[in-house]
């Protein structure tokens, strides 16, 4: 096989930059939707939660390589501390070739924001926040058991703003059980009048093993319908474009692609990152690992001077094929030729006859329709 | 083997009997009883249902395979008979399914005993095998058993019987073969009443074969009843019908365990093996001659028939890789099941399967139950069907007269406008109910096409209904409406009826534009759009979207009749890769890329097999 779109890469892979996850695993409340490693009832952990981050970033430490963006991730970061969010942020730039420049995210939930948090954050090089918002419709809040209300994001946004925080992005989920196209509608306006620089917006997925997931097979909540989550999807197209952003990927919208979040585009775009805290997944040329989702393993594993690291696994050259194109073609621009791993040519003709991706702009993109059935295209390629 | 020398009994010390009996009335623990008076089994070695051999039969209590057992008996009745007798008991199967089989047996008895359960009462099945056995001319015992029941009402049900086979109420022998009561009297009148078999031993050797079973160590083993002569092991014989011929391996007799013997004499019940390699050489109802010189003179005995499938069904292995596993599995089960036949067909939905001739449904079930038991291969069925006799409209034979065609696959089914009429088999059924559910029943009957032919009362509140219905209409659904409109007290039996024109359509389904040949179904015309719309409403539910509308249509010839859409597909994609897991959502792809190469592709249109599965498992739609 030709593995030159691996070894000789221009865009992605080694060539898309050097990123860190971090995760911090605590929520005030684990909404019924979630199903990423977070807890509500483990806040005792805190003070050796973080002294155990510490320890795994300080040991990790020691590589040059330009560090290109940062994302803080949760479970709620905010609810950490003040001192601890910006010491772990002040530890990262201690250990690691940051790049001037570099984009370094801090997800917040509404509740948690304050202008003292984000001046805090800021002066330890946070410039980018990623605000939880799902909606701005108070019935879908309820649903979604979010803690805040429905207009607590916008004066969250504005606080960031006032605390030197230069790029906010607003998350939203649409497709809940009992949202109206009103509601989802409102929500997008209430996104474009708070005159933030990044949307994403996710259609609410519903995990088995999630409240949701058990609510959803007794019967006791609606089963997000598909065709509701795509039309949800095409007003969020037109809206979120009227107003002037760019769908540079399935789930996110930026103005301009300046404000594009670098971390996000370095997930798609098949980069290299370091994971540090529970649940937390790296991955470097081909090889993925993960941190153990549960918060006492991880941290006795640190404390005990072992790797935390729970499963890793080394891509087949297939494997590697199937996320480059996977993950690629999430982004409006897919993949520049040299980067497209090898595809059967009948395959490739039969996406493009069914109107799944295309290749007249000379790189390989998912279409306007083939975007939201993306997965069919992947079974197709590979 | 050298024989042991089991003594030898004159032939008017011998007496061969059946038991006629309903499913659970009692049979087979009669027969162990019997077994148990005669001392022939060790009391350590006794299981429940000694004679049933196959797990199948044990678990379902119905006996498929004739078996036999020799109880030498010692008659201490009253008149100067008095001394050894040979009881031969020939365990007939009982269901109409094997009906055929049934009259063979009891053409190798010379009496049956009328076993029926002093608490349900005289059921349609024993009543069906009842006029086979008179038609046998067989000397009747009728026997109430479980009379020490609290629900028992021995003097209605002994009524009944009389009502069919005449009698006196006061005659009929009451027992309980769970206890033992009574079944002493049994045995006696067996001997009493149960005329000796009659038979030359000086005529050339005849005797008919009543069930042949497959045995993987020895080959075929042929159960027979010797009519005139004698045969020897060492004999060569030579089968009237197949015309095989070889010489008898082994010859024993079952007491009840397998034991040798060197001869059987006329009126004598045995079993050989003669290097036979598959049942279909040895077929129920052939007479066993003696090969050489002469043995073209000497005449075949009455009622030997070629078994005759009643109900179709495709058979398809659920992984299309299986079918070559299916087909060895086939063949290794037609050697010791004559009856049922099979040939390849090709459906574009199930793929390479098989179309197979089954004698009822319980015989379709059994075949079925066997394979996913002994061979371990899951299938997909399609919906029973029967066969069609279709007269052409422009084709004609050699005599001028329209061509007639069979059609056993509803695909197989010309145009309609090359067909002149369809003729479909009917049955004669026949019914027997509690009085207050006469009305519900004649509904059902007449729901699905049935002509009345009789309606007697057996008691005041016992009723025996006959109706002319197409076999098409009762190898659906019939028999569980029947015990659901009745609560369960109705019983049915059927024999087959002629073939008879009725205005019959075939109805196809088309998915984008292209038939599904498994859902196509002959139905009668006025069924005809509930049939297209169950059918093409479920399938809306069963297929997933695809990525273009995909249009379910019902159709009769090139009219459509019913009409679904699948909407195009318009979500797939997972909304978020979380904190960098890439795998996850990997592995969730690849486990769809395995689910889509099982699809099974119908023009465009991708199916899951189980969609297919689903559909034909929930059976044809309701017709009435």
């Amino acid at each position: 096989m030709d593995e030159r779109w691996m070894a000789d890469p221009v865009e992605c892979g080694t060539a898309a930059g050097f990123g860190i996850y971090v995760h911090i695993p605590f929520c005030a409340h684990r909404c019924g939707y979630c199903d990423f490693a977070t807890y509500d009832d483990q806040h005792d952990w805190i003070p050796r939660y973080v002294a155990a981050l510490r320890a795994e970033i300080a040991r990790a430490g020691g590589s040059d390589r330009p560090v290109t963006s940062i994302f803080i991730g949760g479970g709620t970061p905010t609810l950490l501390p003040a001192h601890h969010l910006a010491g772990v942020v002040d530890l990262l730039h201690a250990t690691f070739a940051v790049e001037v420049g570099a984009e370094v995210t801090v997800e917040c939930n509404p509740e948690t924001a304050s202008v003292e948090l984000f001046e805090r954050l800021a002066a330890s090089g946070v410039n980018r926040v990623s605000m939880g918002a799902q909606s701005f419709a108070a019935e879908v809040l309820k649903t979604l058991e979010r803690q805040h209300t429905a207009e607590r994001p916008l004066e969250a946004v504005a606080q960031a703003r006032q605390g030197g925080i230069d790029q906010v992005s607003l998350d939203l989920i649409y497709g809940t059980p009992g949202e109206t196209n009103d509601d989802w509608e409102a929500t997008l306006r209430q996104a474009v009048i708070a005159e933030v620089d990044h949307v994403s917006a996710y259609a609410l997925t519903i995990h088995d093993n999630t409240p949701f997931g058990r609510r959803v097979s007794q019967g006791t909540l609606a089963r997000p319908d598909d065709d509701v989550q795509a039309d949800r999807f095409d007003t969020a197209r037109d809206l979120l474009g009227a107003a002037g952003f760019e769908h540079y990927e399935i789930s996110n919208w930026a103005m301009g692609s300046r404000a594009r979040s670098r971390h996000n585009v370095l997930y798609w775009r098949h980069g290299d990152y370091l994971a540090f805290g529970v649940g937390a997944h790296g991955h470097r040329d081909g090889q993925r690992w993960w941190n153990p989702r549960a918060i006492a393993p991880y941290v006795t594993a640190v404390e005990e001077r072992r790797d935390p690291a729970s499963g890793s696994e080394v891509l087949t050259p297939d494997e590697r094929a199937e996320e480059r194109l996977l993950l690629g073609l999430r982004l409006r621009e897919g993949l520049h030729p040299v980067d497209v791993p090898p595809i059967d040519p009948l395959a490739l003709e039969d996406a493009i006859a069914h109107d799944l991706v295309q290749t007249s702009s000379g790189r390989l993109q998912s279409t306007e329709g083939g975007w939201f059935l993306l997965d069919e295209a992947i079974r197709r390629l590979t | 083997m050298t024989g042991t020398l089991p003594p030898v009994y004159p032939i008017d010390r011998i007496r061969n009997f059946c038991i006629v009996a309903h499913v659970d009335h009692g049979k087979s623990t009669l027969a162990d009883r019997m077994l148990q008076q005669t001392n022939l089994v060790d009391p350590r070695k006794m299981r429940d249902q000694y004679l049933d051999k196959m797990d199948i039969e044990r678990e379902r209590g119905i006996t498929i395979k004739a078996q036999t057992a020799r109880l030498p008996y010692h008659y201490t009745g009253g008149d100067s008979h008095a001394g050894e007798f040979l009881l031969n008991l020939i365990d007939t199967p009982g269901h109409v399914d094997f009906s055929y089989e049934v009259s063979r047996a009891l053409n190798a008895c010379e009496g049956a005993i009328l076993l029926v359960d002093a608490a349900q009462g005289m059921e349609a099945q024993t009543i069906a095998n009842l006029y086979l056995a008179l038609e046998a001319d067989l000397e009747i015992i009728p026997v109430l058993n479980k009379i020490d029941l609290p629900a028992a009402r021995p003097d209605d049900v002994a009524r009944e019987m009389c009502s069919i086979i005449g009698g006196e109420p006061d005659d009929v022998l009451r027992i309980s073969a769970k206890t033992g009561e009574g079944v002493r009297e049994v045995l006696e009148s067996i001997v009493e009443r149960v005329p000796a078999p009659k038979g030359s031993p000086d005529d050339p050797f005849r005797a008919l074969i009543f069930d042949s079973v497959y045995d993987p160590y020895r080959g075929v083993l042929v159960y027979f009843r010797v009519v005139d002569g004698t045969l020897t092991r060492g004999d060569k014989i030579k089968l009237k019908a197949t015309g095989y011929e070889n010489e008898v391996d082994d010859l024993a007799v079952h007491s009840p365990e397998e034991t040798p013997i060197d001869a059987l004499g006329p009126g004598e019940v045995g079993v050989l093996s003669a290097s036979i390699k598959e049942v279909s050489q040895a077929k129920v109802g052939d007479t066993i001659t003696l090969a050489g010189r002469g043995a073209a003179t000497v005449h075949a005995l009455p009622g030997y028939r070629e078994p005759l499938p009643m109900v179709y069904s495709g058979l398809y292995p659920l992984d299309s890789d299986d079918f070559p596993i299916l087909r060895d599995a086939l063949d290794k089960l037609q050697l010791n099941d004559a009856s049922f036949t099979f040939e390849p067909e090709t459906s574009t939905a199930l793929g390479f399967g098989f179309r197979c001739g089954f004698l009822g449904l319980l015989h379709l079930e059994i075949v079925i139950e066997r394979l996913d038991r002994e061979f371990g291969i899951p299938l997909v069925t399609t919906a029973p069907s029967v066969s069609y006799r279709v007269v052409l409209e422009h084709e004609f034979d050699d005599t001028g007269a329209n061509r007639v065609i069979t059609v056993a696959n509803p695909q197989d089914l010309p145009t309609p406008n090359k067909i002149l009429r369809i003729e479909e088999p009917t049955v004669t059924a026949m019914i027997l109910l509690p009085n207050e559910y006469v009305g519900p029943v004649m509904q059902l009957c007449e729901g699905r096409r049935g002509t009345m032919l009789a309606m007697d009362y057996l008691t005041e509140s016992r009723v025996e209904m006959r109706y002319r219905l197409p076999l098409g209409e009762i190898i659906t659904d019939f028999f569980d409406q029947l015990k659901s409109i009745t609560r369960g007290y109705a019983s049915l039996d059927y024999e087959r009826g002629d073939y008879m024109a009725d205005a019959l359509v075939k109805v196809d389904v088309l998915l984008n534009g292209e038939p599904v040949d498994a859902f196509s179904s002959i139905v009668h015309r006025d069924h005809a759009y509930e049939y297209g719309k169950g059918m093409v409403e479920r399938l809306r539910e069963l297929i997933p979207r695809q990525m273009f509308d995909v249009p379910i249509q019902a159709a009769i010839g090139a009219k459509i009749i019913a009409r679904e859409t699948i909407k195009a597909r318009r979500k797939d994609v997972l909304a978020k890769c979380y904190g960098g897991d890439v795998s996850r959502k990997r592995k969730l792809l690849e486990k769809q890329k395995e689910g889509k190469k099982k699809m099974k592709q119908v023009g465009s249109v991708e199916v899951p097999p189980e969609a297919f599965v689903a559909a034909l498992r929930s059976g044809s739609p309701k017709q009435d």
